[in-house]
């Protein structure tokens, strides 16, 4: 066996027995009937595919998009800054680096219940503002679709922050100054160079934070308090409350449908550009 | 291998499938034992026991439904009885090694009236907590309607919970499965939903406690242990009605050890153990021996253990068929997503 | 520029860490709701007895660790593999892989795990977290790895190649250098997600496979719990003194 095709054994044995043989066993449970106390069984049918047509789901479907959207815009305008400050470090980068992670390797419940304790009507930034005078009522900073976003921002920045750093730790500095000795301003090296150059670490960093936002549903719980249902609640309600796994296994169907269509269009994106292969 | 290796070995395994004959794996709701329940059991029983928890009956569901869930004794709450029967996953009770059955208050409940499958371990229900320095006394649903409440009330995140606190309001049945009565239901809470915080479940307590809410809509225990806490607080079941729940112990069908099994159950029946954790958890036992040995102040709990008068306006979650889940399902997505 | 650059990532890094921070502070709280009553070890020496809080925490551990070698040597390989040549299923699967909600890929690691069990005796455990822990990590691995290959220039390898290297020489000694960075902020990355991860996790562990964030979400469904920050100080203390190390190890 050659090298090359023996260095995809593993990848290839690992998601054909954990994820795609498990896929099926979905997408078959998908297309069966609910049984009378949650499980399912006989008869085959399309009808938790007919039910996706209410216009309920859709509408629901179309404010998760917007949600993951905006996060994952806000995500790149954030992350990216911060990923280029890390690449130009001259010293330190690791720790640099290091610091983004380390908000991780705390619970995420534990990150959201700090933006919840900052958040709250008696937390800490309503007491300030009280005690300034600045306000005389709380402000209602939590469980609105904006602490929503705010959460998912504050869980996923780091997921931007990588993947671009990656990709423009490998853009020399001698690039950057050859463009400066040729007179260009320092916004038009960012344009012109380091944007160009870092677009398939922009492009995963995207992917990396639209895809988690978009099937999110602990931060809709959590920071939105349940208020505002984005589609990863209603899916994850089918496994466990509903316990109507066909009609759950119908809507997840659905929705990686639809995203892998997204995906296929950002990957022609690309490649019209040569950016891929 | 050589022999003199292999000899050694082979009597270490034994000696751990002996020491594992006497494990029991146990799943219960978090915060549903005292402190020296398990140690107690362990010492006494010489066996040992790996306990952990769980909170909310679909994360034990999901895992036990297929029976190969390592799981011997599991604590599912009353309606999930007769699905988890109907799916063979409940070994049948042997009364003749639970003598300590008798010392049970619901001796013959509707969902398993011969105690077939299950002995009843804990009562709930859901009724409202609130702030007696901010708001009047809540005594009907309306309370949690009125305008002036806006932005300072929870609803629990629950739809069997929320939507039959509506139902009640309109004095219908929580169980109800008529489209009409649902979809008043629907209307009041997404009339309501202005008005509401958030939908929270245990974590409204902490907000009632620190005074950023006038009211929750909450299970008893939960709001016992606010009261523990912070002593004005008040709690009560609004005139209109309330849901009740019970807690039931079950053995797996999967159990490898029946009969440690069998004597877990006992050992919690008894009275002296039972009274332990009835108050060391502020929650209601269904264990009448246990309960005449609490001290006064819990055992005469109105919210404990609700006066007949109380007691007639409470009403049990019942399993329900299947069209009906799927129609209170879109129901309480709709509430959501207005 | 640079001076605004740096400004800059001083805000986001207070962003990052002002909430841990604040956390860190009121796990010395003596109160156990969050108001300050004055400070105290109490909830430290509480984690100390907490003998669940501990196990979890060394489970936690233990599958983070199994599930970044084994995920990112595997995804390294494949990615190097897929730099050379096409392999559009495994390429789809992993894209799959990477949207599917994660609840999805819980329940239906969980269908499969219970459907072989019925040919095997074996039950939940350590192990199926850990295999489903390397199978969702693996996009993310490759993501990062790719991403960097495709800045690499491959005339670099052809050259050792034409020099008579055969192609595992010259993967090791001319290609695996220079994704070093890559494959460390690959590894970075997948013991974060491991450590981290609920959804999945909770569903398909078993008994004796409890894990750090599932004691966590029992404890903070129940309110905020000062044992949860302590133990989340503990943490985020311990990682710190290790980048820390690794830092001057590296540059000594």
């Amino acid at each position: 066996m050659k090298p090359r095709t023996w260095f995809l054994l593993p990848a290839r044995t690992v998601m054909l027995l954990l994820f795609a043989v498990p896929m099926l066993i979905v997408a078959a449970y998908s297309l069966l009937t609910r049984g009378a106390y949650g499980g399912q069984g006989a008869p085959w049918t399309l009808a938790n595919y007919a039910r996706l047509l209410d216009p309920l789901y859709l509408e629901i479907l179309l404010k998760s998009f917007w949600i993951a959207a905006l996060a994952t815009a806000l995500c790149l305008l954030l992350g990216f800054p911060l990923a280029l400050f890390i690449a130009r470090a001259r010293t330190r980068k690791t720790l640099w680096l290091a610091l983004v992670t380390l908000p991780f390797w705390t619970s995420f419940l534990v990150r959201t219940y700090a933006w919840m304790f900052l958040l709250r009507d008696t937390g800490l930034i309503n007491t300030i503002l009280l005690g300034l005078g600045l306000i005389s009522e709380p402000l209602p900073l939590l469980y609105n679709d904006a602490a929503v976003v705010l959460g998912l921002v504050y869980g996923y920045l780091p997921f931007t922050v990588l993947p671009i750093y990656a990709v423009l730790d490998r853009i020399g500095p001698e690039l950057l100054e050859a463009a400066e000795d040729l007179g260009a301003t320092p916004a038009q090296v960012v344009r012109r160079i380091v944007l160009p150059l870092a677009r398939p670490g922009l492009l995963a960093g995207a992917v990396l934070v639209f895809v988690p936002c978009l099937g999110a549903y602990l931060t809709p719980d959590l920071m939105g308090g349940g208020k505002s249902i984005l589609i990863g609640n209603v899916i994850q309600n089918q496994f466990t409350n509903a316990r109507d796994w066909p009609f759950g296994a119908a809507l997840s169907a659905v929705l990686m449908v639809i995203v892998m269509g997204l995906l296929l269009l950002v990957r022609r994106k690309t490649s019209e550009h040569g950016g891929l292969p | 291998m050589r022999r003199r290796y292999f000899l050694p070995l082979l009597g270490g395994a034994a000696a751990s499938c002996r020491r594992s004959a006497r494990r029991l794996y146990v799943y219960n709701w978090s915060e549903y034992v005292a402190p020296e329940t398990i140690p107690g059991f362990e010492r006494e029983f010489h066996a040992e026991v790996r306990y952990a928890e769980f909170e909310s009956n679909e994360e034990l569901l999901a895992k036990v439904f297929a029976g190969n869930s390592g799981w011997d004794v599991v604590f599912p709450s009353h309606y999930f009885i007769p699905p988890m029967v109907e799916n063979g996953l409940l070994a049948p009770l042997d009364h003749a090694r639970l003598p300590n059955l008798a010392n049970l208050a619901l001796a013959s409940p509707p969902w398993d009236p011969r105690l077939a499958h299950c002995a009843p371990y804990m009562i709930g229900a859901a009724g409202i907590l609130y702030n007696p320095k901010l708001m009047a006394e809540p005594a009907s649903w309306n309370a949690l309607w009125d305008p002036a409440v806006k932005g300072r009330i929870t609803m629990l995140d629950d739809p069997a919970d929320t939507l039959g606190a509506a139902l009640k309001r309109a004095s219908r049945s929580l169980n109800s499965t008529r489209p009409a009565e649902l979809a008043h239901a629907r209307d009041e809470l997404i009339r309501q939903k202005p008005l509401v915080r958030a939908y929270l479940n245990a974590e409204a307590r902490d907000q009632v406690m620190a005074g950023d809410l006038m009211a929750a809509h909450l299970w008893t225990t939960t709001s016992l242990q606010a009261i523990a806490e912070a002593e004005h607080l008040r709690f009560l079941y609004p005139r209109e009605g309330f849901a009740e729940y019970c807690d039931c112990a079950v053995i797996l069908r999967e159990c490898r050890n029946p009969e440690l099994a069998h004597d877990f159950v006992n050992y919690l029946l008894r009275p002296e153990v039972a009274a332990r954790i009835a108050q060391h958890t502020a929650t209601a036992t269904a264990n009448a021996a246990a309960r005449r040995l609490l001290p006064p102040e819990l055992r005469e709990s109105e919210a404990l253990y609700p006066s007949p008068e109380t007691a007639a306006r409470g009403e049990y979650f019942a399993t329900l068929p299947a069209a009906a889940q799927q129609l209170r399902d879109r129901v309480w997505t709709e509430v959501k997503a207005a | 520029m640079n001076r605004a650059l740096s400004l800059y990532a001083g805000l986001a890094y207070l962003f990052l860490h002002a909430p841990l921070a604040i956390l860190a502070v009121f796990s010395f709280n003596s109160s156990k709701y969050t108001v300050w009553e004055g400070a105290s070890l109490v909830w430290y020496r509480a984690l100390l007895a907490d003998t669940r809080l501990l196990e979890a925490a060394l489970n936690s551990l233990l599958i983070g660790a199994a599930a970044t070698v084994l995920a990112t040597v595997i995804g390294t390989l494949a990615a190097y593999a897929l730099w050379q040549r096409r392999a559009p299923w495994l390429e789809g699967s992993l894209y799959l892989s990477l949207v599917t909600p994660e609840v999805v890929t819980g329940v239906s690691l969980l269908a499969f795990y219970q459907w072989i069990f019925r040919f095997l005796d074996v039950r939940l455990g350590l192990h199926t977290v850990i295999a489903a822990h390397v199978m969702f990590s693996l996009a993310f691995v490759m993501i990062v790895v790719v991403a960097r290959l495709r800045t690499i220039d491959r005339t670099l390898e052809e050259a050792a190649l034409d020099l008579g290297a055969s192609e595992t020489q010259t993967f090791l000694r001319v290609t695996l250098p220079q994704l070093a960075p890559a494959i460390g902020t690959a590894a970075l990355l997948v013991f974060a997600i491991s450590f981290d991860d609920y959804v999945i996790t909770s569903l398909v562990a078993g008994v004796d496979s409890e894990t750090l964030p599932m004691v966590i979400y029992t404890m903070a469904r129940r309110g905020v719990s000062p044992s949860v920050n302590a133990i989340s100080t503990l943490i985020t203390l311990a990682i710190g003194l290790l980048t820390l190390t690794a830092e001057r190890w590296r540059r000594a």
